[in-house]
């Protein structure tokens, strides 16, 4: 399902250039969750973008879902973001000008979906986190815990196979930190997702079936 | 509604929210349509008068001439015989409704005390259509208002016509001339009247100017084209004998000096339009640094640079449309009733008629219109391009720092 292997990438910074990633094998097979721990600065959102064809690699191959990220178009890459992975955010990143159900929506208006039936599984979706009376409220009105569990809708609106999380629970508190995790565990399980999970929480990491520590660039057995 | 027009919409929205894009927003719509209102009203205004000006002009030259080169007889019978052929072959033109033969010269006008130099124009069958006479009269010697001032000239007066070719008497070459009376003294509509000329019936004026240039006017029929009929005629006539000339031809250089003048009005007053468009470069440059986080979700979550693109275009377009709609119907609007009610006045001896004429013509709104989308359009087209070239995750992490 995830495939990367000899992957390095590394930023120019001024006039150093910081090698971030240091050739990094990994797999995670379909269903499978794993965690990426680590200090801060030691790559794990980086590693994360490459996975979610956000940013590329200098070398190595990443393949997801079947598909060679390296060698494939920009324009391609949009498209399989949008058909085969689901992002959650730190910073939940809803779109403030949209109400709860428009921004779960989203990703399928961008894949043309029909208006009707997309609105009927976004609705479907919000009522399974507890939010289906909360569909017509802008994310300015709703709390922390609320825009990540909508967050986490519009993640998973059009079942991707894979689903990369950044800091999930990051920017909660633990009550609602650990409200969305269970419910990222319950809707990946009901459709068999994968999932990879950036976090620098170890409770958060305990609950994946994987955890993987990045170093140095390097990634090792946590 | 698709994706591209829900978002443009939404945010289209939201530029109400902030106070620094409805500023630049208002200030990009009512730019545009002070620019777009600026323009319909100068075209108008310029149409207006050239309109006056073409309309002059097509009571004072003919659809088509026919003017007698070097190469032609110019002198006597066998002038007048050559004319006489051409005329035929002109009239049997198909679409010419009307040949009318004329002969121009310089000549004096002589009373008792002194001589005046005069333009003489001999005309067939009547006067030409710029000479208010009445349709039964068949005047013979007709002064223009100019001349008959200067000489003290009133209707009846007997006044001498001279010709510079001499005629050959007993005595010895004289000037040849013939005492006329003036029958009607005309007042022409030109602004500028010093050159109006005195007229005299073909027969005498070829009579005594059988040096004079003749010309032949062609009056066409209504839906007859002259470009047309010229190209026929040309084919038919020897250039060494004679050209055959279109109103267009004859007005050449006035005509490009009106074209010329539209020219650099629209383009001076679309300078207007062009600040407009850099008012909406700044707006949909402070939309997009204001949802540039948002833009790099959306493109996180899969929406294609063009799509962006296309969002932020419609944007431009929505921004605008309205600012420019409304300009160029005020434009249009306000040209239509300073022209009905005549507001703006001119000074009556200067100019040919005593207000600012304005004439809205459909094409130069037209043209308006595409100007604006056009500079509107390129300015769209730089932001929503800034729009698309969006790295998700550094407009991602923007939104954080």
């Amino acid at each position: 399902m995830i495939a990367v292997s000899g992957v390095t990438k590394a930023y120019q910074d001024g006039a150093v250039r910081r090698q971030v990633l240091r050739g990094v094998d990994l797999v995670v097979a379909r269903g499978e969750t794993a965690a990426i721990v680590g200090p801060s600065g030691s790559g794990k959102s980086t590693l994360l973008n490459i996975l979610g064809a956000l940013d590329t690699p200098d070398a190595g191959s990443v393949r997801v879902d079947g598909v060679d990220l390296t060698a494939s178009r920009p324009s391609a890459l949009a498209g399989f973001r949008n058909r085969s992975l689901g992002f959650v955010f730190q910073f939940h990143q809803l779109l403030p000008d949209f109400t709860a159900l428009e921004n779960v929506m989203m990703p399928g208006r961008i894949a043309g979906r029909p208006t009707s039936s997309l609105s009927a599984q976004a609705l479907a979706l919000l009522d399974q986190v507890g939010l289906a009376d909360r569909a017509g409220a802008f994310p300015q009105q709703l709390s922390g815990g609320e825009r990540q569990r909508i967050a986490i809708c519009r993640a998973l609106v059009l079942e991707p196979a894979v689903l990369l999380a950044d800091e999930p629970t990051g920017n909660l508190d633990s009550r609602s930190g650990e409200q969305v995790l269970e419910l990222l565990d319950t809707l990946r399980r009901r459709r068999d997702t994968t999932m990879v999970l950036v976090t620098h929480n170890p409770e958060v990491a305990k609950r994946c079936g994987a955890v993987l520590r990045l170093d140095g660039g390097s990634l090792a057995p946590g | 509604m698709g994706f591209v027009w829900h978002i443009a919409v939404r945010y289209f929205r939201s530029t109400r929210a902030d106070a620094h894009i409805r500023a630049l927003s208002t200030l990009t719509a009512g730019g545009l349509a002070v620019g777009t209102a600026a323009l319909v009203l100068a075209l108008a205004a310029l149409a207006g008068f050239q309109n006056l000006l073409l309309e002059d002009l097509a009571r004072h030259t003919p659809a088509l001439q026919i003017e007698f080169g070097r190469g032609a007889a110019v002198e006597g019978a066998a002038a007048t015989e050559g004319a006489r052929d051409l005329a035929e072959l002109a009239a049997a033109t198909n679409g010419v409704a009307g040949v009318q033969e004329l002969l121009y010269a310089r000549g004096w006008l002589a009373d008792d005390d002194r001589p005046l130099a005069v333009e003489v124009l001999g005309y067939e069958k009547a006067p030409p259509p710029w000479i208010p006479v009445q349709p039964e009269a068949t005047p013979r010697l007709i002064v223009p208002v100019s001349v008959a001032l200067r000489m003290g000239l009133a209707v009846g007066d007997m006044v001498r016509v001279v010709s510079p070719r001499p005629g050959l008497t007993p005595v010895g070459p004289r000037p040849r001339a013939r005492m006329l009376p003036v029958d009607l003294i005309y007042r022409s509509d030109r602004a500028e009247d010093t050159d109006d000329p005195v007229l005299l019936p073909l027969e005498q004026a070829s009579a005594l100017f059988a040096r004079g240039d003749r010309r032949l006017d062609l009056t066409l029929a209504p839906d007859a084209d002259p470009e047309e009929i010229g190209d026929f005629l040309r084919r038919g006539i020897d250039p060494a004998v004679a050209t055959v000339t279109t109103w267009r031809q004859a007005n050449r250089a006035l005509l490009f000096v009106l074209r010329l003048e539209k020219g650099l009005v629209f383009s001076a007053v679309a300078l207007i339009v062009a600040v407009a468009s850099f008012a909406l470069l700044a707006a949909l440059s402070m939309v997009l640094s204001s949802k540039r986080a948002e833009v790099g979700v959306l493109a996180a979550m899969g929406a294609p640079p063009a799509r962006l693109r296309r969002v932020f275009l419609l944007l431009g377009a929505l921004l605008s449309v309205g600012g420019a709609g409304l300009g160029g119907a005020a434009g249009a609007g306000l040209a239509a009733l300073l022209d009905r009610y005549r507001v703006i006045s001119t000074p009556s001896d200067v100019y040919v008629v005593d207000y600012v004429p304005f004439l809205v013509r459909g094409t130069d709104v037209l043209v308006v219109l595409a100007v604006t989308v056009l500079f509107t359009a390129a300015a769209a087209v730089i932001g929503a391009r800034k729009a698309s070239l969006l790295h998700p995750v550094e407009a991602m992490r923007s939104a954080r720092t």
